[in-house]
């Protein structure tokens, strides 16, 4: 299937207009932010709309500096990106074994997989309170949030993925008389890669959600906290700026996994 | 003494899962000396590549038993390599790293297995392609890489499942020249399993043509044209008289089976 894509992009278009070609996507988005942007600017300072209601894009930036210099931002943010490494490292770790052990493992499926398939439905701020009693008011919690957010998607991906694998590939290893480790090794865990990639990313979106929101009930430090404390401060700036800083945290991570997939498995670019 | 003794083999498919027991061979006996290259045809169905997948220990069969000089054939092992109608190739893998995978799984050196890759790449014209995925090659060179990676391991016996019936008819004819080419330099023994009548005639010194389900071997033709052929050799009467023997024996085949249009199709693509 990629094959077939990859040969209608490269019928599609004459070779030297690839890169422009490549250039259209990015530049019509990048226009589309800055006409809002420049909009936002404009109903905002103008007051056409009340701008402690909505903001306005220079304002977000000069309350940003101000946050930033006064050193509030920095420890907060800090606080929230270590709790998130702290959370999601394990998750990533335990959701593939666990997601192996799962598709691998006929019974063990047939016992858990309604579980987490409420649980993947099941909204995790939900869990908050009695996260809190499990693990008291502190880093713990939050750091049990981010795990238990992320670990789900991660399970379920992986081990859909490795059920995916290719019965051809399995076969081919198996036909050099590979045992059960190296089978896995060799064919399962590449083969359910893209997969497992997928899960995280997902995990990645509703890891950072819960850390947030849990952050929000229960926290004297990190962004969620922020938000919280400054809901109740007339200007909506600073929570923009809070916004935009998560937004950014969690595009950054979904792309630089995206680089990751692309430098470890080229084989999917169809390039 | 001969090579590759099947005594007796016969296999039931287990429906214990609901409905009969499927009986795909039965009571299947040849025998291939050392450096022969035999075919096996037979209508769709009549568990020829079933044949391939028990000598290759990826099946047990139900009763009788496989050997090779003289060992029976319990599990899958290096002296058999099997080539796949599908290649079966790892697509994370470059082309040189697909076809050190039974060379890892063997348990030699980088160095070593690096060396002994390059030099099958090379045997079958691909040296060029070395660090190419396979998604970017043809069928064909797919192909070449899925024999490179079998005859690397140095295998006893190689076991071709309809290794070329995913390839259109002219890429087909020059492949079985290239397979003739490079047997005719090292006759290692290789069974060949096909439904392509012109093809099994051309390529072995015997055809064992098999019957419709359950397969049983219906007769063993020693086809004595001179070698090194040339694909002329089609037009010769000694050929076209194996061509019509090999043709009836099947149509007899499919007719008392039942199953005419099916079989009938695979057959008429050997003309």
């Amino acid at each position: 299937m990629t094959l077939l894509r990859a040969e209608t992009r490269r019928t599609a278009r004459p070779r030297r207009h690839a890169s422009l070609a490549r250039l259209e996507r990015p530049v019509i988005g990048m226009l589309a932010v800055a006409a809002f942007l420049l909009a936002w600017q404009i109903v905002g300072s103008q007051e056409i709309i009340r701008s402690d209601l909505i903001s306005y894009p220079s304002q977000i930036a000069a309350t940003f500096f101000e946050m930033s210099r006064s050193g509030e931002l920095g420890s907060n943010v800090g606080v929230t990106l270590i709790e998130f490494v702290e959370g999601f490292v394990p998750a990533c770790v335990f959701g593939i074994a666990a997601g192996l052990a799962l598709a691998l493992n006929r019974r063990l499926r047939y016992l858990v997989a309604p579980l987490f398939a409420a649980l993947y439905s099941a909204p995790m701020i939900a869990f908050v309170p009695v996260i809190v009693v499990w693990f008291g008011v502190g880093r713990d919690s939050k750091i049990a949030m981010v795990f238990l957010a992320g670990v789900i998607p991660i399970i379920i991906n992986t081990a859909t993925g490795v059920n995916e694998v290719s019965e051809a590939w399995i076969r081919a290893v198996r036909a050099f008389g590979a045992k059960r480790r190296q089978i896995i090794v060799k064919a399962i865990l590449p083969g359910a890669f893209p997969a497992v990639m997928a899960g995280i990313r997902l995990g990645v979106g509703r890891a950072i959600v819960s850390l947030v929101a849990a952050e929000m009930y229960v926290s004297i430090l990190g962004i969620g906290r922020l938000i919280q404390v400054y809901s109740n401060s007339g200007s909506a700036a600073p929570i923009f700026v809070l916004v935009v800083i998560i937004s950014s945290f969690g595009l950054i991570c979904v792309n630089a996994l995206r680089v990751l997939e692309q430098r470890l498995a080229p084989w999917r670019g169809g390039g | 003494m001969s090579h590759l003794v099947v005594d007796g083999v016969r296999l039931v498919y287990d429906q214990s899962a609901g409905g009969e027991d499927f009986l795909a061979l039965d009571n299947v006996n040849f025998e291939i000396g050392d450096g022969e290259f035999v075919t096996i045809v037979g209508p769709s169905g009549c568990g020829k590549s079933t044949l391939l997948m028990l000598i290759a220990a990826l099946l047990r069969p139900s009763a009788g038993s496989i050997r090779l000089n003289g060992r029976e054939a319990l599990s899958p092992g290096w002296d058999r390599a099997l080539v796949f109608q599908d290649f079966a190739l790892l697509p994370w893998r470059t082309v040189l790293k697909n076809v050190e995978l039974g060379l890892e799984l063997k348990g030699l050196a980088a160095a070593e297995r690096q060396e002994i890759a390059s030099r099958h790449l090379a045997m079958v014209g691909l040296r060029a392609f070395e660090r190419h995925f396979p998604h970017q090659l043809s069928g064909g060179m797919r192909q070449r890489v899925g024999i490179a990676r079998a005859l690397s391991v140095e295998p006893e016996i190689l076991l071709m499942d309809e290794p070329f019936g995913a390839l259109d008819a002219q890429i087909r004819q020059v492949m079985g020249s290239e397979l003739l080419r490079i047997w005719e330099r090292d006759r290692k023994t290789i069974l060949f399993v096909t439904h392509d009548i012109d093809e099994a005639i051309y390529l072995a010194d015997r055809v064992i043509v098999m019957s419709a389900s359950p397969g049983r071997v219906v007769r063993e033709i020693k086809i004595a044209l001179e070698r090194p052929r040339r694909l002329e050799i089609r037009n010769r009467p000694e050929f076209t008289a194996y061509r019509e023997e090999i043709w009836n024996l099947l149509e007899e085949q499919v007719r008392s089976s039942g199953s005419w249009e099916e079989a009938g199709d695979a057959a008429a693509r050997g003309d």
